[in-house]
Formats: structure tokens, C-alpha cells, sequence
């Protein structure tokens, strides 16, 4: 019992990345009904930007503000290159150029930093904290991770809920041509939102980092449980992002944990599949059929 | 005031509008009517920028506003409620209203909003409920709330009689044509609904297969058997 306790709150950090990547895609697919595939790889990397300027300047904080610039620069560059020429197509011939962007990021990264992976200094502390007589399974690194994804998420509803920003992406999204008519710039919100999703894809690819190593392919996995996570919480939600990408992670906590970890994929891609059978809304998805 | 000028729209060889010229003097109703297909739809839409037109031209005080972006032509003074109760279902009705001057000063915006309260004190009541909870009427007033929140010039309305029950509609328009003798805005009113249109119009135009058969004053046109009979269908 105090083992698979112990699975669940080891997973909460983990899930924690895997929410922020989730959003990452969620915001996208909400804006422009495309599932940015290359999300995992510019989160890729902007983080082996963040491992350079940590590298030189030893200031893990500085590497983080700067992948996250890095990022919505990359999140920009990305629709241009997938979203403008494909304009008037259908978005299906956008989701496949995303995977095409992929491809090339990873031979970027693999030109210019090498294609072996590299261990990615640990910025705090990652021994588990004892406390209360016994050593938890949770680290003051882990506190950290779930205490900046807690942050974003806040700053985040924040911006949708307060902001004229936030309400002009709203309604970009539910419906365009209402939002132009009202004078909203649509295609400068959509750009804007590219941005900010390369920003949240940026910060949990430096999340991330310390506990595996990067390598131009070191995050498809975290694709795979991302884009689970937010397919299942019904892709355009936010709050289904999150709560299915905490659920991920102790889900592939206990699974890694009780089994070996190569099996959580398969359990991912499993819950995926009954998800799909089941609600293929999503649990938080709203429902196809609008009311006008 | 908005003047359209020999305005022409093709879809490929399909040619919708044909040299339509209507001029929509400030405080004044214009009402716009025809069978389904007529090309009503177009005009409203070219207008408002969501259609380019092939040729002619529409000033807005003698701006030009043909060939301009959407965002562009509410900035200039000409706002669309498109047909089919154009709020956003997901949005709070006082967030719906926020949209409609998002681009404004946040001054205008709180003073404009007033005013539509004032003239629609329902919204008023329901601004913190989410749009889809009102009933038919309240999101067509809803709508044009939205639409005024930009302190438009010339306002066009698509059909907003569609779906809504005669009393509805009457109480609507007569919204309208207060807001058309009070603020002077210029209304230009699309509408399948040809008794209810030409009873609160000043004038009104014959629209049949993208042309112009008929133009004068609406209560004329109303009155005018051979029309109603070969173009209105009633």
C-alpha cells in the first residue's frame, strides 16, 4: 500500500509536464482545429537553447526565461511555415506538415548540438525529501516543477478569463468570422496563440530535462502521453488538458512502478482507444453539435 | 450616409449581385427584399468585407469601404449582424457585448455599452448568463447590441427576423427604427419577410436574381400588386 502511494505522488510531477504539453496542443487544436505534432520537437529545441545559455552562464532561471522567448519565436516561425501556405487546404495537409516540421527540428538540433543525448544539469535538489521519519518519493526539484506548472496554469485562466487578449482568442476560436465582423484581428490572435503555446511547450521541455537526458528524439514519448492526455480530456479544453495530463502521470507512475516502464506507453495508447470508443467527445470536450 | 454603387459579385460564372446601386441615408430604414436567392446575403456580406466584389464600389460618407478587411470596415463605421443570431454561444452576454468594441477605448467601450443596455434593458439583466441561455429574441438582441458596441455609422441587418415568432419581430424592428430616429444611424435591412420590412422601412428595394427591379418608398412598394405578386410571392 505505502508503495503504490508512493507511485502516485512520484507521478504528480511527471503528470504536471505532461498537463503543460497537453495545453501546448490544446491551445493550438482550439484556434485552429490543427494537432501541432511539432510541439514536442520545438519544445525539444528551445530546451537544448536553455542548455546552452545554462551551460555558459549557470543560471537555471535565465535558461528558462530564455527558452521560453526562444519558444514563442519557434511557436511563430512554425505556423508560418505550416499554417500560411496551407491556408485555403484542409487543415488534415496542416497536421501532416506539422509532423514534417518535426522531422526537420530534429535534424537541426542534431546538426547543431549533436545527435547523442546529454544530461541536463540538475538545478535543484532531486533526492527525495525526508521528512516525518521516512523519505518521500518527491523531490524539492519535483516541488519546483509542479509549483511553475501551477503558475502557468493560473496565469494562464487568468489571461483567458481577464484579459481583452484572452476574450479575442475565445471567440477566435468558437467562431472567427463573428470575431473579424466585430473587429477582432483574427489571424494576429491565431499568430499570438502559436506563440503562447510554444511558450508553455518550451517551459516543459526545461521541466523536463533533468530527469531524463535530450536528444533530438528524447521527447516523442512525452508527445505520446500528451497527446493522449488532451485527445482524452476532449482536446479543446484546457481544464481537461490538465486534469487528464496530472492523470497520465500517475498512471504511468504506477504502471512503471508495478510493471517496467516500457509498458506505460501501451497503457497510454490502450486509454486512448477506449476513450475514443467510449466518449470520443472527451470527458471535458464540448459537444460537436452547437447551438446557433 | 452609405452608397452603393453598380456593385457586382460572381461566384466563378455565377453571377450573384448585378450593378446594384441603393443609397442608405443616415437615420433612415432601408429594407432590402427579395425571394431566397435573390442576392441579399451577398450585398450584406460584400459589404462588410467577408466577400470581394468583381466590380462597383460602397462609401461610407465618402469613404470607399468595398475591398477592405472586415476589421477594417467596423473601424470605418459599418457593422454586420450576419444572419442566424450571430453571438457566440460559449461567451457571457456581457462578454458578447465586450467583443463588439474590443477595439476601443475602454471609455467608448463602458459608454457604448450603456446605451445598448438602454435600449435593450433584457441584456442588462441576463450580462453575467452565458448567450446560449437566452431565448431567440434576446440573442437577435444580443446581436445587434454586439454589432452597435463598434458606435456604428450605418448598420446592416441579415434577416433578423428568421426563426423568431411575428411579435418578436415586430418588437425588434421597432427597436430598430428608434435607433434609427434617435442616433441617425443609417440602417440597411435585409429581409425575406417583406410585410414586416416595408411596414418600418422608409424604402425599399427589390432585390430578384442579384438585380435591382424596384426601387421607392417602402410604403409604395407595399402597395404595388404586380410586384408583390411576381416578386415577393404573397
Amino acid at each position: 500500500m505505502t508503495s503504490f502511494i508512493d507511485y502516485l505522488i512520484g507521478g504528480v510531477s511527471n503528470g504536471a509536464v505532461i498537463a503543460l504539453m497537453a495545453i501546448a496542443l490544446v491551445l493550438i487544436w482550439r484556434a485552429t482545429r490543427v494537432v501541432n505534432f511539432a510541439q514536442v520537437g520545438q519544445a525539444m529545441f528551445t530546451t537544448f537553447v536553455a542548455l546552452t545559455v545554462q551551460t555558459v552562464t549557470g543560471s537555471w532561471v535565465l535558461a528558462l526565461a530564455v527558452a521560453m522567448v526562444a519558444g514563442a519565436i519557434l511557436g511563430v516561425i512554425v505556423q508560418f511555415l505550416v499554417l500560411r501556405p496551407m491556408r485555403r487546404a484542409d487543415t488534415s495537409g496542416a497536421i501532416i506538415a506539422t509532423f514534417g516540421v518535426l522531422i526537420a527540428l530534429q535534424a537541426a538540433v542534431g546538426m547543431i548540438w549533436g545527435g547523442d543525448a546529454q544530461a541536463y544539469p540538475q538545478p535543484f535538489d532531486n533526492a527525495g525529501i525526508v521528512a516525518f521519519g521516512r523519505i518521500w518519493p518527491i523531490s524539492v526539484y519535483d516541488l519546483v516543477v509542479i509549483g511553475v506548472t501551477i503558475l502557468l496554469v493560473v496565469a494562464l485562466s487568468l489571461l483567458f478569463t481577464r484579459t481583452s487578449i484572452g476574450l479575442a482568442m475565445r471567440a477566435s476560436a468558437f467562431n472567427p468570422e463573428v470575431a473579424r465582423l466585430s473587429g477582432v484581428r483574427v489571424s494576429r490572435v491565431l499568430t499570438f496563440g502559436w506563440a503562447l503555446a510554444g511558450v508553455v511547450g518550451a517551459v516543459a521541455g526545461v521541466l523536463v530535462a533533468p530527469s531524463s537526458t535530450v536528444s533530438p528524439t528524447t521527447f516523442d514519448i512525452l508527445l505520446v502521453f500528451a497527446f493522449t492526455a488532451a485527445v482524452i480530456g476532449g482536446l479543446d479544453s484546457l481544464v481537461g488538458a490538465v486534469a487528464l495530463g496530472v492523470f497520465a502521470g500517475l498512471v504511468i507512475s504506477l504502471v512503471s512502478g508495478l510493471s517496467n516502464s516500457g509498458n506505460a506507453p501501451v497503457v497510454a495508447l490502450i486509454l486512448l482507444a477506449l476513450s475514443l470508443i467510449t466518449k470520443p467527445d472527451g470527458v471535458f470536450g464540448h459537444h460537436k453539435a452547437r447551438a446557433v | 450616409m452609405l452608397s452603393i454603387t453598380d456593385l457586382t459579385v460572381s461566384y466563378g460564372p455565377v453571377e450573384a449581385l448585378n450593378g446594384v446601386t441603393i443609397s442608405v441615408p443616415r437615420g433612415e430604414i432601408t429594407a432590402v427584399i427579395g425571394a431566397n436567392g435573390a442576392g441579399k446575403s451577398t450585398l450584406m456580406r460584400t459589404l462588410a468585407g467577408l466577400v470581394t466584389p468583381t466590380a462597383g464600389q460602397a462609401t461610407l460618407d465618402g469613404e470607399v469601404i468595398t475591398r477592405k478587411s472586415p476589421e477594417d470596415i467596423v473601424r470605418m463605421g459599418v457593422a454586420l449582424v450576419p444572419e442566424g443570431r450571430s453571438t457566440i454561444p460559449e461567451l457571457t452576454v456581457e462578454e458578447n457585448l465586450r467583443l463588439g468594441g474590443l477595439w476601443r477605448a475602454k471609455s467608448d467601450r463602458r459608454a457604448a455599452q450603456a446605451e445598448v443596455f438602454d435600449l435593450f434593458p433584457v441584456l442588462a439583466e441576463r450580462q453575467r448568463m452565458r448567450a446560449d441561455t437566452l431565448s431567440g429574441g434576446e440573442r437577435q438582441q444580443l446581436a445587434i447590441g454586439r454589432a452597435l458596441m463598434s458606435n456604428p455609422k450605418c448598420l446592416l441587418l441579415d434577416e433578423p427576423s428568421l426563426g423568431l415568432a411575428p411579435l418578436i419581430v415586430t418588437q425588434i424592428l421597432h427597436l430598430v427604427r428608434r435607433l434609427a430616429d434617435e442616433t441617425r444611424i443609417a440602417v440597411l435591412l435585409v429581409e425575406q419577410n417583406a410585410v414586416t420590412a416595408l411596414r418600418m422601412a422608409d424604402t425599399g428595394v427589390v432585390l430578384n436574381l442579384g438585380r435591382i427591379v424596384q426601387t421607392g418608398p417602402a410604403s409604395e412598394i407595399a402597395s404595388d400588386e404586380k410586384l408583390r405578386h411576381a416578386y415577393l410571392g404573397y
